[in-house]
This record gives structure tokens, C-alpha cells and sequence, in this order.
């Protein structure tokens, strides 16, 4: 699904301090603090992000066992199927034997990691490259757009297969991009990072045209302060609903990587790669429940917090 | 227009060269199997495996390898043949095509009839209890991976393996010329699934969309001018909300045409999407490059005609 | 993964695991699974299960289809080597000698007259055909009705050499003389003193495994005048078109479309006073690539229903508990974890002593299937062939580190130490394991991990498609020799006999660039000089004793780590009874009946 951003009035974030009593800063603020829903989904990530980073923590005091460990009881003889719910296992073992609660909060890490590594370097890289094809124009503009182009005609889904796999045996691609975590957070920046170039470009481009940057320009202000000064302010809305619309889009991507296969390497436990263990055995309910709804959870928390920020920035648009 | 037109196109094919080629020098990079080894068959002796690798053109350099490749498929519109199954790729995307934009089509057809009237109602009763159970359901909807849901779905409603057996399970898939109810009720459970999220979406986006229409100007005139408000609704407000929509539905459909991997992987159906998946895993190289193409073209082509089309309603585009 | 099949000369299918069963033959006392009853398979497998043999009260008549998950790899009897070709193989075509479904190790002549004459120097065998063995065809032909004479053996051998045919075990069962550059023309090796009568001249004293592997389909005629010009072909014809065959056998195969379906019908030419073979079904329909769930289900509760590859683990479970009598287990092969023996740090015995201690190899048999998916091994030869119960049988070689199925951490260590590193394990030295991304490979692959793990090592774990993994680098000497573990590995014989069970896999001298099955890269002297004596001798029990010596010396010296004997699961529908072949552990379709 292609994100669309619903429109920010920047002239009124641009304007200063010219009229308000109180600043746009403030007001945002403000009406953030008053939308409980999104204060909730925020507490909850906030909730998860501590699980995550005291995952042995959690683990041990919860009294599962490691992740990692498998255990040759749990898995039912004489086919060697996995078991359910139990006293030991909370949430049952998965195709190996291993404890299905311990490998849901480590995978909580990969899932965030992935989410706020690959969307902030996805950010990072849509702006820088949409600045320059908005502000330089010309042939730069000319081959960036038509790289973007190409990258955003490529089926999603596959591009990340397909790069997933290639860098995945031996040293990786260019050395750097071992397989595994790497790889997939360099393939979900590529594969999204376009979005946000074309974007910010457009913006850019529409602000080039405003008065005030032809007064700044008019009075001497160099490149690189019309820049930072006048044009990226004036992007810091666009970016924040970019970025919160994405960051979601982002976790479900790589699960979806996970569930086809390319994710994270095992041992290491992702939701995604969980829930394909459970499309391999069927009677395994707690495979496909457990992993999944902590996956809509997440997701719908950053969707929340998503949508809050919005309202805050713009409430108009919502209503 | 015609020039805009003829430019468009024209850049449609560019960028088709520039997809193949980055899809060639990608999938060289990855680790395949070897088609020289895999025909040679046991008796492989050196020999015997050079000789297939001369045939199949393996030792030539990359470009010159990318210039047969596209010479075939420009020309004769051949897409070579897998290494693992030696089936035309051509043939093979083809025949896989119907089940494909059944799915699409299906899929379609579900989530527009859900989304518009859903997406209008709540924008018009916003704020309303329906309005907030609604959007709720939406948002949970995109919230939720689409293969899980799939999974989700047939644990619970597919015939042998599910608690309530209501649908056909996974694999039951047939051509509708083969068996038109077997067909249907096969794409049932997976058209719901794949439209859910799509329905959400696209609710939400009208609802934003109307609900920023409807504070316009022109809207406060027609009500002021006294026209009934189910007219001010439709023929002002949706018409002009749905423009977005049909740029996204443009978008959207292409990308589904080049195959939903994630819902035809889980419901077993024989798409194109299943097809490059399948070819990904076994790094079947002809195959995907085919697929690729294929997919690819389809996105690209959706592109230009979306373009088109608003070169046509907003005529300021062309001259940009 | 057809194609690789060829290339890999009935490596294991990939993506299915075997589930075997001879269990209840043992019942039967027939003895041809190891014989002795006191062998018991340890855990109980077996009880109820189907037992797939022929009887007296079998009905003729009727059509049975058969539902395959993969396609076949080839067509043309001068090329197959797979055990689903081969139930199309040998049911339209007769061989010099055939295999009794229950009898998996001893010849029976078919278009052979007697047994094969064996000169004093093992050099020459020579072989008496029968008469009146005439060639069906589809259309009229030249060779439509015509006698099989001696001469249609000796190009069927000579075309193996054709590379249009590309036969992949002439040169290791058929040292001929005259063979060296042989491309399809004439050998001098073998001559036909008359019509009916072939005379094999070998390069060495092979005739003890040459004669034992006179069952394979390169003994199938074909006749030169027919067949010569397809044979000019690439594909050649008999293999793109099988149709278009010249059939001895009680079928013929009378359509076939590539990767969807195939037809065999009766063979009007077929004499079925010159065939043990009974022919009960009138007709055979097979249909390909259909997805092996839905294969399952529609065996399960259809009817005239059989399956042509392995059933998947739900398909098994699902059949082993509902309906026991329909699925049948019988063992054919191994698994082992081929280990580098020629770079550190496993060129050091100890250490793969340690590994293989530290193996849960129980954990590996619950991956595939659990029990009825195959026993724990502790050596390389399976139950059926010659030569396990010298080996030690069920009960091992009585080497400590592969006496406890589930792994001894303390042997390990022991182990460990001995090969140097005090501590019991050794510290952080990287170790690169291959596996295959399929289930249950990649399962087994993390459980090889955690074993090295356990010694200390540091594990990088490569996991690739199937294809991938044999033809770049689990079969490539180059690649092998920068691998440590290659985890997916298994072997099914050509024939009942234990050179066709270990020479591929254990002989230095079988080591080749390409194509590659001694993943273990294992060159031990005296090991390779056994192989080849033990390949030269003729009666039976000496050669038992001899391969089971071998054995125990391949596990002594770690050439590879052995983890289960398979056994593959057979299902049929209510109303079939299935027959198995032992040989291949499929259908005996020339046997089979409805009910």
C-alpha cells in the first residue's frame, strides 16, 4: 500500500513566532498530552521496548527457559510434534523444542531493532537524497528521480527477497552486510527509503517557490543556511508522519521477510519467522497465536502513537 | 497530450531496461545452482558440464549475457527456461496469471465495497460511536501481517484442518473454467483476507480525505446555496475524495498483479506471486528475472496510466 | 530438483523425509530385512502397520492412479537412476534380471535364461537370454513385434556412453573393456557369440559386483536400428519421448506430459509365460506436481489411490493413526553428517570422535518424523543390506561414542581432551556447517550446531536451497574443502548390496571435481584397498563379512557421523492392494491390484 501524507500546513508552522501566544511546539505538545489513546499505545511500546532491552532479565525472573535451549521432552513422541501450554512451557515449544515465551520477548528486540534502525536510516537517506534532486535541480535531479523511479518500480517484497538472499551467504554484500539483522535492515531501508525522497522532494520543491525563501536568498543567506535555516523546519512535519507511518509498515515487513524465510538467522527468534514455523504444523495453534498477536499489538501501538501525532500536528486533517 | 503521452511511454521503457538490468546484476551476485551441473546429470564429467555451459551461454560476460537475454524476450518475447523444472518462464508465468488476477479481481471488488461506503459513512458521522468502532476495526485491520491473518483464518474456517470447517482449505484452488464453484469457494477466504487490510486502508484514507473536503469553501456555498445535503455529499464531497483513491487503487493493482506472495504462500494458490517465490528459494535464476519483468511491468504500466489519467483531468501536469 | 536428482544418482529427495517400515515384515519371517527377528528394530514401530506384499487372492483388472509431489527426472532406461522413474522403468521395461518384491537381495533372471556364468578369473560373465520376448510399441513400427536378441543388450550399453544418454554408473558397476573413450559407439568389451547370448570381458576382476548389479535398467534393450537416430538427438528421444519407446515390460507408457501426468497401459506384446509378473491392473494413470497435502488427503479418503513420492509428515501422522493397515515403512537407506576429515580441526580423529558424541542423534530422528521415520544409526550400513549384522546390527559397532543415541557430553569431553584441548572443549576455532533451508533439514543443521557449540566451537551456519547446496558446493571438491559439515547428507543404494552402499560415499578413490558424493572428503589407504577387495568378492557370507568389517572401520575412523536408517512411508486408498518393492521401497506396480 502506498502511503499517502495528508496535508501539513506549513506556512503556519513556517510563519514563527510571529502571531500565536503560544508556539506551534507548545499546542502540539498540548494536544498531544490530551489524546489518552495515544498516551496508552506510547506506554505500551515504552513497556516493550524495556522487555526487550531486559530480555535475560525478564526471562529468568519469569522462570522460562533460554531461548535457545531445546528440550527433546517437550516434543510429543512418536512423531516428534511439538507440545502446547503446559506448566513448564507458559506458551508452548516450538518444532525443536524450544520455549516459545522466551523466543516472543527476545524477538521482541529484533522486531524493534529492525523497526527503528531501518525506518530512521530509511529517513535519514529519503531526506538528504530528496533534498539534493529538490534544491539542485537539473541532471542531479534528473538521475536521482529516475533511480527512485526504478527502485519504487521494483516489487517491494521481492526486491527484499531477492538483495535478503544474495547477501546472504559467505561475507555478505561489500563485506559489510553480513546476513542476518544487517542485511535486513539494508534491505527494508532500500526498499522504503524512496517513499520518503519523493516526498521531501515535492515539498522541497514546492517551498523553493515561496517568497520567504526568495527573501532569505535576496539578502545574502548562503546554500547551506537556506537549508538547515528555512527549508528543514518546514520539513520536520512531513518527516515525523512519514516516519510514524512507516515505522509500522517497517515491523510487518520484517516479518514478512522472516515468514518467507530471509530474516534473522537462526537461532536467533523473530515473530515473523515464529509464525512460519506454525504454517508448517498445523495442529501447533500456539506457534501462530502467541507470536502474532504480539506482533498486532506492536503494530497497532506505533499505528496508535501514529495517529496521535498526527492529530497533534495537524488536527484539522483529522478532525 | 500526445507528446506527454509518447514521453511517458517512452519512459516506461527505460525504466523496464533499467529494472531488468538491476534485476540481472542483483541475482548474478546471488549463490544459484548450477543449470550446467543440474543438466549434466550424474555422469557429469568435466567435459560434459563445459560443453552445457557453452550452450547455455554461462561463460560469457555479464553484459554479454544480459544483451542475449534481452534480445529473447524484446524479440521473441521468450523469458528462457527454468533451471529447475526446464518450463518455458513464459509459459510458466502465463498459466499462473489467471489464478493471480482471480485473486486481484476478487480481492478487489471485496475491499472497495467495504471501504467507500464505510470510509463516507464514517466521515460524515464522525466522531460518532460508529465512526470510533469502525476506524478501530481499521486500524486493527492494518495492523495485523496479512499471512498471519491467512493462518489465522483457515485454523479456524478451513474444512479439514479448521475448528469451525466453513471454506475450502489451503490447495484447493482450480481454474474457473475447470470447476466455477470450486474456484469460488476457494478464493472465498483468501479474498477476505488479503482485502481486509486494503478495505482498512483505504476506509481510513477516504474518511481523511472527505472529512478534509468537507471543511472546504465550496462545500459551505453549495449547502448555503440549499442543495439537499445527500447531494452535497456525494456529487461534491466524494467526488472530489476520490481522486487519491483512484491514484492509490492504480498503484495498488499493479503491485497485486506482479502477485501477492504473502497470500498465495500461505493459501497454496498457483500464482505468479507463489511462482517467484518459489523460484527465489530454489534460486532459480531465469525464473526470477522473469518474474521480476513481469511484476515490475505491471507496476510500471499501472504508474503511467494513473499519470495519464491525471494529465488529463489537471492539465498544468503535461507542461511539468 | 528433479534434475538434481540425476545429478546426485538417488541422493535422499530432498524436502521429505522416508519413512520406513520392514518392521512388519519380521513378523512374516521373510528375512529380508536383516533377517533375524532377535534384530528387532529397538523402538516398536511397527504394530498394524500395512505390509504391502503380494498374495495369492489378488484380483486383475481396474485403473489406479498415483499422485507424485515432483516430477520425473528421466524417462530413458539408459538414464534413470531414481526411485520414482524407477517404477515407470520397471514396469514397461524388463532388465537382465529382476527383484522379487519381497526379495530385495537376490536376482531372479527375466530377460535373462539362468543365472550369469562367471569365468575363473571373475573377468568375463556371460549371460543367457531368453526367447520370445517380443517389443511393443504405441504406433507400428520396424520393431513392433520383434524378438529381443542379444544384440539390443550390447547397444544398450554402448548408448549409456552416448552423452545424449549420459548414463551415471557405467563406469563404477561396469569396468568394460574397450570403454575407456567410449561416446556411444561400438566396445569391444562386449560381444554377442549368438542371438541369445551377451558376454560381459572386464577391465579387472569385477564380476562379483558386476553381476550383482545386472538388475540395473542399463541391462534394459534397446534396439539399435530404432533407436540409433534418436540417440543422434539432444535430448535424445527415448527421454523427451517416451512414447515412443520399444516396451518389454507388462506396460507401456502411452502418453506422457512433462510435469503434468503420465498414462501406462497394457503391453499387447507382453508374455506373461516368459515373466514372473503378474499384471493385475489393466491401467496406470499418474498424475504429477500435485501438492503433496492435498495428495495425502485425497489418499486418505478416495479411493483407487496410491502415492507415487513420499508422503509429507502430516499425511503420515494422519495415516499412522487412523489408518495403520494403508501405510506401509520399509527401510532402504542412511542419513550421516559428512564432516571435512582433511582440514582442521576435524583431520584430528579424536575431535570427530568428540562431535560425534556430543550429536543428538535422537534429536535428529524426533526432527524427521520420530520413530517410524527410522531408526537411530550407529553405522553405515542399513538393516536390508548384506553385511549390518556383521557390522553389529541394531546394537552398534560397541564404540563409546556412539553408544548413547541421545549424546554423551562426558565422552565428549574425554574426547576433547585427547585431542589436546584440556579443558574439555576447545575455544572459539570457527567451524562453517552447510545445511539445507528445508524442513526438517534446517532443524537437524541447528542441532549439529548445538553440538559444536557444546565442544566450544564457533559455529557459522550456511543454510541454502537444495539445488544450491549440492551443485555449488556440497558436491564441488573445491568448495568441500573449505567446509566443515556438510549437514544434509544421505544415501539410497543403486542395488541391494553394500559396494553400492558405501564405495560412493567412503572411497578415496571416488573423489571427483564435480559431482562429488564423498562429502567427507574421507581418503583412508586401507579403507579404499578394502572397498575395492571387499568389491571383488563373489559368496555371499564372505562379502557380508567382508562390507561389515568395512563398516565398522568407517565408523572407528569417523569418516562420517551416521544418524538414521531410513524407512519410507507408502500409503494406498481403501480399496488397492499396494505391493512394495524392497529393493526401491515404492510401489511394485506390476503386482499391485484393486481390491
Amino acid at each position: 500500500m502506498s502511503p499517502v501524507v495528508p496535508a501539513v500546513d506549513a506556512d503556519a508552522l513556517a510563519l514563527g513566532d510571529a502571531i500565536a501566544a503560544r508556539s506551534p511546539l507548545e499546542l502540539f505538545w498540548r494536544r498531544l498530552r490530551e489524546d489518552r489513546v495515544a498516551l496508552a499505545a506510547l506506554t505500551f511500546i515504552a513497556l516493550l521496548v524495556l522487555m526487550a532491552i531486559l530480555a535475560p532479565l525478564v526471562v529468568k525472573l519469569l522462570g522460562a527457559p533460554p531461548p535457545t535451549e531445546r528440550s527433546t521432552a517437550a516434543l510429543d513422541p512418536p512423531f516428534g510434534s511439538p507440545t502446547g501450554p503446559s506448566s513448564v512451557h507458559v506458551f508452548g515449544v516450538d518444532t525443536l523444542g524450544r520455549d516459545v515465551f522466551s523466543r516472543m520477548v527476545y524477538g521482541a528486540r529484533v522486531s524493534l531493532v529492525v523497526a527503528v534502525v531501518a525506518t530512521g536510516s530509511a529517513v535519514v537517506a529519503g531526506v538528504v537524497v530528496g533534498m539534493l534532486a529538490a534544491y539542485y535541480g537539473g541532471w542531479v535531479d534528473t538521475i536521482i528521480s529516475r533511480t527512485l523511479d526504478m527502485l519504487l518500480a521494483f516489487p517491494i517484497l521481492l526486491l527484499g527477497l531477492g538483495l535478503a538472499s544474495a547477501c546472504s551467504l559467505g561475507d555478505g554484500c561489500l563485506g559489510v552486510i553480513r546476513p542476518g539483522l544487517p542485511v535486513v535492515i539494508v534491505v527494508i531501508a532500500i526498499a522504503t527509503f524512496p517513499y520518503i525522497a519523493r516526498i521531501i522532494r515535492g515539498q522541497v520543491l514546492s517551498l523553493r517557490e515561496k517568497e520567504f525563501i526568495e527573501a532569505a536568498r535576496s539578502l545574502g543567506a548562503s546554500d547551506r543556511r537556506i537549508i538547515f535555516r528555512q527549508i528543514l523546519p518546514n520539513l520536520v512535519a512531513p518527516i515525523i508522519v512519514y516516519a510514524t507511518l512507516v515505522l509500522p509498515q517497517n515491523i510487518l515487513f520484517e516479518a514478512a521477510l522472516s515468514f518467507l524465510g530471509v530474516g534473522v538467522q537462526p537461532p536467533q527468534a523473530s515473530w515473523g519467522q515464529m509464525i512460519a514455523d506454525a504454517s508448517r504444523s498445523f495442529d501447533a495453534w500456539w506457534l501462530m497465536f502467541f507470536p502474532g498477536i504480539a506482533l498486532v499489538l506492536t503494530v497497532l501501538a506505533f499505528n496508535l502513537v501514529g495517529d496521535g501525532l498526527q492529530d497533534a500536528l495537524d488536527p484539522k486533517a483529522r478532525a | 497530450m500526445v507528446r506527454y503521452i509518447i514521453r511517458r511511454i517512452i519512459g516506461m521503457f527505460v525504466l523496464l531496461a533499467l529494472v531488468s538490468a538491476a534485476t540481472f546484476v542483483m541475482f548474478y551476485a546471488l549463490p544459484t545452482a548450477d543449470p550446467a551441473v543440474l543438466r549434466a546429470g550424474r555422469q557429469g564429467t568435466p567435459e560434459l558440464i563445459a560443453q552445457i555451459r557453452r550452450s547455455l551461454g554461462l561463460d560469457d560476460p555479464l553484459y554479454v549475457q544480459y544483451w542475449t537475454y534481452m534480445k529473447a524476450v524484446v524479440l521473441h518475447f521468450d523469458f528462457g527456461f527454468s533451471y529447475e523444472t526446464n518450463e518455458s518462464v513464459r509459459d510458466a508465468i502465463l498459466s499462473r496469471l489467471p489464478a493471480t488476477i482471480s485473486l486481484t479481481a476478487g480481492a478487489l471488488v471485496v475491499w472497495l465495497a467495504v471501504a467507500l461506503p464505510v470510509g463516507t459513512i464514517s466521515a460524515i458521522k464522525r466522531r460518532s460511536l460508529l465512526d470510533r468502532i469502525t476506524m478501530g476495526g481499521a486500524l486493527l485491520a492494518i495492523s495485523a501481517p496479512v499471512y498471519w491473518l491467512g493462518l489465522v483464518t483457515l485454523y479456524l474456517f478451513a474444512k479439514d484442518v479448521g475448528t469451525f470447517g466453513i471454506f475450502p482449505g489451503p490447495n484447493t484452488y482450480v481454474g474457473i473454467t475447470r470447476d466455477p464453484s470450486g474456484w469460488f469457494g476457494s478464493l472465498l477466504l483468501p479474498w477476505l483476507v488479503l482485502a481486509a487490510g486494503f478495505a482498512a486502508f483505504y476506509a481510513r484514507l477516504l474518511r481523511s480525505n472527505l472529512v478534509e473536503v468537507m471543511g472546504e469553501d465550496y462545500i459551505r456555498t453549495a449547502r448555503a446555496k440549499g442543495l439537499p445535503e445527500r447531494r452535497v455529499i456525494w456529487h461534491h464531497g466524494v467526488r472530489a475524495a476520490i481522486t487519491p483513491i483512484a491514484t492509490v487503487l492504480g498503484l495498488d493493482i499493479g503491485m497485486l498483479l506482479g502477485g501477492a506472495i504473502l497470500t498465495e504462500s500461505v493459501f497454496n494458490i498457483p500464482g505468479v506471486g507463489r511462482y517467484a517465490f518459489d523460484a527465489i528459494g530454489s534460486a532459480d535464476l531465469p525464473a526470477i528475472q522473469g518474474t521480476v519483468l513481469f511484476a515490475a511491468f505491471f507496476v510500471i504500466v499501472a504508474n503511467l496510466l494513473v499519470d495519464i489519467a491525471y494529465a488529463f483531468i489537471d492539465p498544468r501536469v503535461r507542461y511539468s | 530438483m528433479t534434475a538434481l536428482r540425476a545429478a546426485t544418482s538417488r541422493r535422499h529427495p530432498p524436502r521429505r523425509f522416508a519413512v520406513v517400515g520392514c518392521v512388519a515384515l519380521l513378523a512374516l519371517a521373510l528375512g529380508a530385512c536383516g533377517g533375524n527377528p532377535d534384530d528387532a528394530s529397538t523402538p516398536t514401530a511397527s504394530d498394524g502397520y500395512g505390509t504391502a506384499l503380494p498374495s495369492g487372492d489378488q484380483k486383475r483388472g481396474g485403473t489406479l492412479k498415483l499422485l507424485s509431489a515432483e516430477g520425473f527426472s528421466h524417462m530413458d532406461p539408459g538414464a534413470v537412476n531414481f526411485q520414482l522413474d524407477f517404477m515407470v522403468t520397471y514396469a514397461t521395461q524388463r532388465g537382465l534380471y529382476y527383484r522379487r518384491p519381497g526379495d530385495p537381495t537376490t536376482p531372479v533372471p527375466d530377460l535373462a535364461d539362468g543365472q550369469p556364468v562367471v569365468s575363473a578369473d571373475n573377468r568375463t560373465v556371460r549371460v543367457k537370454l531368453k526367447r520370445g520376448i517380443r517389443y511393443g510399441t504405441n504406433e507400428k513400427t520396424a520393431v513392433t513385434g520383434r524378438e529381443v536378441t542379444a544384440a539390443d543388450v550390447k547397444y544398450a550399453f554402448e548408448r549409456g556412453y552416448n552423452p545424449s544418454v549420459a548414463n551415471g554408473y557405467l563406469p563404477t558397476y561396469f569396468p568394460l573393456a574397450g570403454s575407456q573413450h567410449a561416446d556411444g559407439g561400438e566396445i569391444s568389451g562386449i560381444t554377442t557369440p549368438d542371438d541369445h547370448m551377451i558376454e560381459f570381458e572386464l577391465s579387472k576382476p569385477f564380476a562379483a559386483t558386476t553381476t550383482r548389479a545386472l538388475v540395473m535398467p542399463i541391462t534394459i534393450p534397446v534396439p539399435k536400428s530404432y533407436a540409433a537416430p534418436f540417440d543422434a538427438k539432444q535430448p535424445n528421444v527415448y527421454e523427451a519421448d517416451p512414447e515412443r519407446q520399444a516396451f518389454t515390460g507388462p506396460y507401456m507408457i502411452q502418453s506422457y506430459e512433462a510435469g503434468k501426468s503420465m498414462t501406462l497401459v497394457r503391453n499387447p506384446q507382453w508374455d506373461p509365460d516368459t515373466d514372473i509378473r503378474p499384471a493385475y491392473l489393466d491401467r496406470i494413470e499418474w498424475t504429477l506436481n500435485v501438492d503433496p497435502s492435498i495428495a495425502g488427503r485425497q489418499i486418505f479418503s478416495g479411493s483407487r489411490l496410491a502415492n507415487g513420492d513420499t508422503p509429507v509428515p502430516g499425511t503420515v501422522k494422519r495415516f499412522a493413526t487412523q489408518a495403520k493397515d494403508r501405510i506401509s515403512f520399509t527401510p532402504l537407506g542412511n542419513r550421516f553428517v559428512a564432516i571435512n576429515t582433511q582440514r582442521r580441526p576435524f583431520s584430528d580423529l579424536n575431535v570427530r570422535k568428540a562431535f560425534a558424541a556430543a550429536l543428538d542423534r535422537r534429536a535428529m530422528q524426533l526432527q524427521r518424523g520420530g520413530v517410524l521415520i527410522g531408526d537411530v544409526a550407529s553405522h553405515f550400513l542399513p538393516p536390508t543390506i548384506p553385511g549390518f549384522r556383521e557390522a553389529g546390527g541394531f546394537a552398534g559397532t560397541g564404540v563409546d561414542y556412539l553408544a548413547k543415541p541421545e549424546g554423551d557430553p562426558a565422552v565428549a569431553a574425554r574426547y576433547m581432551r585427547r585431542a589436546g584441548f584440556a579443558s574439555g572443549k576447545a575455544n572459539g576455532p570457527s567451524v562453517l556447517v552447510f545445511g539445507s533451508n528445508d524442513s526438517p533439514a534446517k532443524e537437524i543443521a541447528e542441532v549439529i550446531r548445538d553440538a559444536l557449540d557444546s565442544l566450544g566451537f564457533d559455529v557459522t551456519l550456511r543454510l541454502l536451497d537444495q539445488a544450491t547446496l549440492y551443485t555449488k558446493f556440497c558436491n564441488v571438491e573445491s568448495q568441500l574443502r573449505k567446509i566443515d559439515v556438510c549437514g544434509s547428507f544421505g544415501w539410497l543404494p543403486d542395488f541391494i548390496d553394500p559396494y553400492a552402499m558405501l564405495n560412493s560415499n567412503f572411497s578415496g578413490n571416488a573423489i571427483l571435481p564435480v559431482n562429488n558424493t564423498n562429502a567427507s572428503l574421507f581418503d583412508d589407504q586401507q579403507v579404499n584397498a578394502a572397498i575395492e577387495k571387499g568389491a571383488l568378492i563373489s559368496d555371499k557370507e564372505q562379502r557380508a563379512r567382508a562390507w561389515g568389517q568395512i563398516d565398522k572401520q568407517l565408523v572407528e575412523k569417523v569418516a562420517a557421523i551416521p544418524y538414521l536408517w531410513d524407512k519410507v512411508a507408502n500409503i494406498v486408498s481403501k480399496d488397492v492392494h499396494g505391493v512394495i518393492a524392497r529393493w526401491n521401497a515404492s510401489w511394485d506396480l506390476a503386482y499391485m491390484s484393486l481390491k
